[in-house]
């Protein structure tokens, strides 16, 4: 069952799409990530052009965060004011980097950055996971302690001005970093349509500190924030939203993504992990593939403002 | 009221055409059309006839780039941007087109891919060279035949351009009949369809039939939306989102 998509201006099957929303809506759930990075390359698989994928999946993305974070407001598990000064960043980003690619495109040099982002993000982040998780793995299986966290915070997040009470996060500390955490996850959201779970979490739980529990939560409410901003400005700016795709998307990936939030809790944190870590760095590696396989024809049509 | 059109001497040869379907709306479950073309050929004295069937459809300039190997990288050369060549482009006729007229005729007409009128003006600038006033040089120097080549060949690839050097068939004497596949891909807009008669390699008459493909329905409203009010469209989309998701929290919780 084909349904024409009145923006891409292709036509793709129905059924598929709404599956594939499903799938990534899971794993979202499943791992507390908005699952951006996923959809974007099977999208493009699928003869979605670039610009309309990264721009429509933005706002699947926000779909399938919102139904995650009312479950985790129900248990308090949201910290508003530190997603609110994320999200000021965020915003910020987001601006930056719509015009960032617009003006890639008009370069031609947006399909370089976008795999070069995926094979640096994806390939630094996998890779440090994958490293951490198989460790914790190795010394449970071996019966050893877990090791001890340093819980020392950076002496630098004391330093700078403008200090702030977070209560929920239980933080005392500037809204420099945080803002500015918020301003690159904006740039990431607007360049490779992803919400930028994966660089934030870890962000918030390594460097800012933040209490465990509140971290998912927080980084879902920024990036709905930030997604939503990404969806109104590449559609004002760009017109590459397109909403039957979209809503194909997110009708799949708002119920896959409330089942994976309950299969959840029956696998182990380290392994979920390990696995998680295993399908960002494929996904990594496959996008910056492509830059070094020789190209079937050397020219190519350069998307952009007609 | 039935137009009156002075219709050419009986004894000079003219050829007539109609499009089985003048319009292609597109609809969510569109996949691309096939558009007959039915025609006649008049000549009281029989003489040897060819039919050439063009039809081009509307003309957006393209960008493109070219991939070079860079420390082992692919890299975009900067994009070159190309005017004049038609969303969609189609060459159908009785013999392949190099049989039926010679290269000059081709070339004014514009009949057959390469005869089409691509050009690069943004690279093109004007010299003095060898003491010759205003040549024009392409900054694309000798590659230029290269980029050139490239459009059509990718516009082929995606289906948009098409030469059939047979597409055109005589199903009874003087009545031809030929095909007019669109791909998904077919851009939307006001295509020219010319169906020409060539005979002892001279064209002896033209006619031009209008074909249009246009979005309907819930595609159409969409898309204008999209492009007349896209702020508004975002803020929509963004609204959708946000309530679908919620909406979903909420069964499950009680579900």
């Amino acid at each position: 069952m084909d349904i024409y998509l009145p923006i891409a201006e292709v036509s793709v099957n129905a059924p598929l799409l709404v599956a594939l929303g499903a799938v990534v809506g899971f794993i979202s759930g499943l791992f507390g990530i908005g699952g951006g990075f996923l959809m974007g390359p099977v999208l493009v698989f699928m003869g979605v052009p670039p610009a309309v994928a990264v721009a429509s999946q933005a706002n699947h993305v926000v779909a399938s965060s919102a139904s995650s974070v009312v479950s985790y407001s129900r248990q308090k598990a949201v910290d508003y004011r530190m997603g609110a000064v994320m999200a000021a960043g965020g915003a910020l980003g987001a601006y930056v980097g719509v015009e960032l690619f617009r003006w890639l495109r008009l370069m031609g040099q947006a399909d370089l950055v976008v795999a070069l982002s995926y094979l640096i993000f994806l390939g630094v982040v996998g890779g440090l996971m994958l490293t951490e998780s198989l460790g914790t793995i190795i010394r449970r299986r071996r019966g050893e302690p877990p090791k001890r966290q340093a819980n020392r915070r950076p002496m630098w997040l004391y330093a700078l001005p403008w200090r702030m009470r977070f209560p929920r996060s239980r933080l005392y500390v500037s809204v420099i970093p945080p803002a500015l955490l918020g301003v690159g996850v904006g740039v990431l959201s607007a360049i490779m349509g992803v919400g930028g779970g994966f660089v934030l979490v870890p962000a918030m739980v390594y460097l800012l500190r933040m209490r465990a529990r509140v971290v998912v939560g927080t980084s879902l409410l920024q990036i709905i924030i930030t997604t939503a901003i990404t969806t109104v400005l590449q559609a004002g700016r760009n017109q590459t939203v397109d909403i039957v795709l979209s809503g194909l998307l997110l009708f799949g990936g708002v119920v896959g993504a409330q089942l994976g939030a309950r299969v959840s809790g029956k696998f182990r944190a380290d392994e979920l992990r390990a696995v998680l870590a295993l399908i960002v760095l494929l996904v990594g590696v496959q996008m910056g593939l492509t830059l070094f396989v020789p190209p079937a024809d050397p020219f190519a049509f350069a998307p952009g403002p007609k | 009221m039935i137009p009156v059109v002075p219709l050419p001497p009986a004894e000079e040869p003219h050829i007539s055409a109609a499009l089985t379907a003048g319009d292609v709306k597109v609809t969510s479950s569109f996949r691309g059309a096939a558009i007959v073309l039915y025609g006649g050929v008049f000549d009281p004295q029989r003489r040897p006839s060819d039919v050439v069937v063009v039809v081009r459809g509307p003309e957006r300039p393209v960008r493109l780039v070219r991939k070079t190997r860079v420390a082992g990288v692919w890299l975009n050369s900067r994009p070159v941007v190309f005017e004049g060549a038609p969303g969609f482009y189609m060459a159908a006729s009785t013999r392949p087109l190099s049989d039926i007229a010679d290269f000059g005729t081709l070339r004014r007409l514009g009949l057959g891919v390469d005869h089409l009128k691509i050009e690069a003006p943004e690279e093109a600038r004007v010299e003095t060279r060898f003491g010759v006033k205003d040549v024009v040089v392409s900054r694309l120097g000798g590659d230029y035949l290269d980029w050139r080549r490239a459009v059509i060949r990718l516009k082929e690839r995606a289906r948009l351009y098409d030469t059939d050097p047979h597409g055109v068939r005589f199903v009874d004497p003087g009545l031809f009949r030929a095909e007019v596949r669109l791909p998904t891909e077919a851009p939307i807009g006001r295509y020219e369809t010319e169906v020409w008669l060539f005979q002892d390699g001279e064209p002896v008459s033209m006619r031009t039939r209008t074909l249009t493909v246009e979005k309907v329905g819930i595609e159409r409203w969409i898309f204008n939306f999209a492009h007349r009010a896209g702020w508004l469209y975002g803020f929509a989309a963004v609204a959708i989102a946000l309530a679908t998701g919620w909406v979903a929290s909420s069964l499950f919780r009680r579900g």
